[in-house]
């Protein structure tokens, strides 16, 4: 008999009942969509960040300072030998615990060349290297994506992987030294020399517009360095800093055993720094703070104010569906007074007029559920060109929501309506 | 009682006698417009308060001479900063760098405004203390390392004209030795942390530095953190380089490349969700629009059949919807500015801009959307005929 009648009442008021049906469809699915955007938001914002290029610079463990300054004053009797990182391991930087968190990372080499009887400094490095890791994995890395805010001024980026034996060159060498596209420049190193053509013309703001471009090996076969490299830069996507990350990093051994696990296991741009001294002899790994600080900062607010954004409109949404509800059950009074008059207990009535409601806030929110997903999906592609992850946390947030205010809504409108006497409301007041 | 008074008087009193009803409907409209203007304010103050956010990465901008003056004077510095808005200056620090001998070891030092430099560079982490004195220096942490130096330790920096002068003489000459080497001890009091070159530089007030060289006007670099957007940046370089021909400015391509790419992202983020968000709100304010209106499809039939023209009836629920609608939309500006304001010092640590053209553009979304969903119930209740309707259906 409860089933008839509760079936009876969606029935028959089957317009007034889509409408709370679709009145908590649209809530649930702004819901849905506000809360998968807010968790998701972090990891998107990272991915744009590695726009600023590297947050991590790997360098040898006696990298000297004074060599680095005697190359700066041009004197070329430095005695003093230079430490290098083995060219060989690094591919090892992708075998760490936080391996998928490392997008990208392309190793350098810098030497004094000459180029028309000029030093210049030219750098060595992967341009869109293709890597075929252990693991069976394979990426392209390298400058290409590393240095994503060079602007090309001229030619276009050299491509390793097509042929590689081209220099790029930086906008204020070209300038004076009236090098153009399609040209072929003489580079003097201090081992040999070697004739390469001009593929690209880069503009970057910084000192890099002085220097030049070579792909690896050409850099090592000119300065005699083969299979060495001077620094690694890595771009690996990180949690922001909080207290243990700093205390881990001044020194990962005064933590203790359970801080250790928690700290090694965290994608903190320390503990990924540490994971990668551990597989690379004789390296130092160190944040780029300029990078790793801003990523920081940066996420952190963007994350509070989708939390701020979607915390308002919960509400909104709340308070849309618990007035709709109110209002439809303050409607009902004559059949509430009905089924009084005719005996019914005030337990039967609410559970009559819950059941209904219930029933249709579960159609309404699961329907929500996936329209809000969607919602998502159109954000995340037309944003970031990337689907935001399905987080199953948003599941029951969704459900108790929906429950709570709907139950919200309808109960002291029950309320009121069980105090009046049944002849009352059958009169019409 | 004329015409308008009653009318008044019957809106009035029809929202009067129903108020727990109307109070619903307000509360539906009021928050639906609190969401309007809260969240249009932040999407219009998101570039501005974010751009603040990306100046932690430091200059967007740099003065070097050009090639054919003789070098940065802070006079010429001066000229070009009037291309830019004042309140847009985060922070401008002028560089001069020197190559000096330490032990007689060749080291760089870097003479700069270090107030300005902790604007300029908000990420450098610094061990020890910002140098407040003069006679203290900040130490990049590779050359500490180098040179075995910690905080509070003294450090001896020479100065020779013979050797700035003729830098590949040989090494074994004692440069500190030189008639004309000035030789002055500075204090550490911080070991400087950014994992970027500077760890390999000693930095020292410009004072400092023109005492040391008895040179004070030489600038190198001039580094600036601008809060402005990328177009307005290449406005400025543009500005700069014709009325200062001495300076040639130069944006940091890494920082607002970066910045423009990843402002642009946020700021349609903002968007796309506020208008989802407006869509849905306006949606549950309309349904529950209706749902009021449906109600009183009674006093409809009713009105009919004492003789009231259907013009006449959906006049009057209008008039009720536009009360309800620029009532519901006032307060929905005033605490959606409050909600703004709140996201505003919560997030970013500071205030809002008060937008005054948004409080009409609320108050007219607010009216639209509830008469526009009043009018639909009003006009099927009116086009039914008064006793069918009063029969209940």
């Amino acid at each position: 008999m409860f089933l008839r009648m509760v079936r009876g009442a969606l029935f028959r008021q089957k317009s007034k009942m889509i409408m709370i049906a679709f009145t908590i469809l649209l809530g649930a699915s702004l819901a849905t969509a506000m809360l998968n955007i807010m968790l998701d938001v972090g990891d998107k914002v990272n991915q744009e960040l590695k726009a600023y290029g590297a947050n991590i610079t790997v360098v040898p463990k006696e990298n000297s300072v004074i060599n680095d300054i005697y190359e700066l004053e041009g004197s070329e009797n430095d005695t003093i030998k230079s430490a290098y990182l083995k060219e060989d391991e690094i591919g090892k930087i992708k075998t760490i615990f936080w391996t998928y968190n490392i997008v990208d990372f392309a190793p350098f080499i810098d030497q004094q060349v000459k180029i028309g009887g000029k030093d210049v400094t030219m750098v060595g490095t992967w341009f869109n290297h293709h890597l075929s890791l252990s693991t069976g994995e394979e990426l392209d890395a390298g400058v290409t994506s590393l240095r994503s805010w060079w602007e090309i001024t001229d030619g276009e980026w050299l491509d390793e992987q097509k042929d590689a034996s081209g220099v790029m060159v930086g906008t204020l060498l070209a300038n004076e030294q009236g090098i153009n596209v399609g040209d072929s420049i003489k580079i003097d190193g201090s081992v040999s020399s070697k004739e390469l053509k001009v593929v690209g013309i880069y503009d970057c703001g910084s000192d890099e517009d002085e220097q030049i471009y070579v792909p690896l090996d050409t850099a090592q076969e000119i300065s005699g360095t083969d299979g060495l490299i001077s620094s690694v830069e890595v771009s690996a996507i990180t949690t922001p800093d909080n207290d243990l990350a700093r205390r881990a990093a001044k020194d990962p051994s005064s933590l203790s055993i359970a801080d250790y696990e928690t700290w090694y296991c965290t994608a903190y741009v320390s503990s990924i720094c540490y994971q990668i001294q551990e597989v690379m002899t004789d390296a130092v790994a160190s944040p780029v703070r300029q990078v790793a600080e801003s990523e920081g900062a940066i996420m952190e607010k963007t994350q509070l104010l989708m939390i701020l954004i979607t915390a308002l409109s919960l509400v909104g949404s709340g308070l849309g569906i618990s007035n709709l509800v109110t209002a439809s059950v303050m409607e009902r009074s004559n059949e509430i007074g009905l089924l009084k008059a005719i005996g019914a207990k005030d337990w039967a009535v609410s559970l009559l007029v819950l059941t209904e409601i219930m029933i249709t806030a579960v159609v309404g929110g699961i329907i929500g559920y996936f329209v809000g997903y969607g919602f998502a999906q159109i954000i995340g592609h037309t944003v970031f060109d990337s689907s935001i992850d399905m987080k199953l946390l948003v599941i029951p947030i969704v459900i108790i929501l929906i429950l709570v205010v709907t139950l919200l809504g309808s109960i002291p409108a029950i309320r009121t309506l069980l105090k009046m006497k049944p002849a009352e409301v059958l009169h019409g007041r | 009682m004329s015409k308008r008074k009653m009318f008044f008087h019957m809106i009035t009193a029809s929202l009067m006698r129903r108020r727990s009803r109307m109070f619903v409907a307000l509360l539906a409209i009021a928050v639906g417009a609190t969401i309007l203007s809260g969240l249009t304010t932040i999407y219009y103050d998101v570039p501005k308060q974010m751009g603040e956010q990306f100046r932690n990465y430091g200059a967007n901008m740099i003065f070097v001479a050009s090639a054919e003056s003789e070098g940065l004077t802070m006079s010429d510095v001066e000229d070009a900063l009037k291309e830019i808005p004042d309140e847009q200056k985060v922070g401008i620090s002028p560089y001069r760098y020197e190559t000096l001998s330490v032990n007689e070891q060749p080291v760089i030092i870097a003479g700069t405004d270090l107030e300005e430099t902790k604007k300029t560079s908000p990420y450098w982490y610094v061990d020890g203390a910002w140098p407040e004195d003069n006679g203290q220096i900040l130490v990049g942490k590779e050359m500490a390392a180098t040179l075995s130096l910690n905080v509070g330790d003294a450090l001896t920096i020479t100065y020779s004209q013979a050797a700035m002068e003729n830098p590949d003489q040989p090494e074994d000459v004692d440069r500190s030795l030189n008639e004309d080497a000035v030789n002055i001890e500075y204090t550490v009091s911080g070991i400087l942390d950014t994992g970027g070159t500077e760890e390999s530089y000693i930095f020292m007030s410009l004072a400092d530095m023109g005492a040391l060289t008895k040179e004070d006007e030489k600038i190198d670099v001039v580094e600036l953190s601008i809060s402005a957007s990328g177009e307005e940046l290449d406005g400025y370089v543009k500005n700069i380089s014709k009325k200062v021909p001495q300076i040639t400015p130069r944006l940091v391509k890494r920082v607002t490349q970066s910045e423009t790419t990843v402002l642009t992202k946020l700021q349609s983020l903002v968007l796309l969700v506020t208008i989802v968000v407006l869509l849905l709100m306006m949606i549950c304010v309309a349904t529950t629009m209706m749902a009021v209106v449906t109600e009183r499809r009674k006093e409809i039939g009713l009105r009919k059949a004492l003789g009231a023209s259907n013009k006449s009836i959906v006049r009057e629920f209008m008039g009720e919807a536009m009360l309800l609608g620029g009532s519901g939309g006032l307060i929905g500006s005033i605490l959606g500015f409050v909600f703004a304001q709140l996201v505003s010092m919560n997030v970013f640590n500071s205030t809002i801009t008060f937008r005054p053209l948004l409080i009409p553009i609320t108050i007219v979304a607010a009216v639209l959307v509830t008469a526009l969903a009043s009018l639909i119930p009003v006009r099927n209740a009116t086009e039914v005929d008064p006793a069918i309707v009063l029969k209940g259906e």
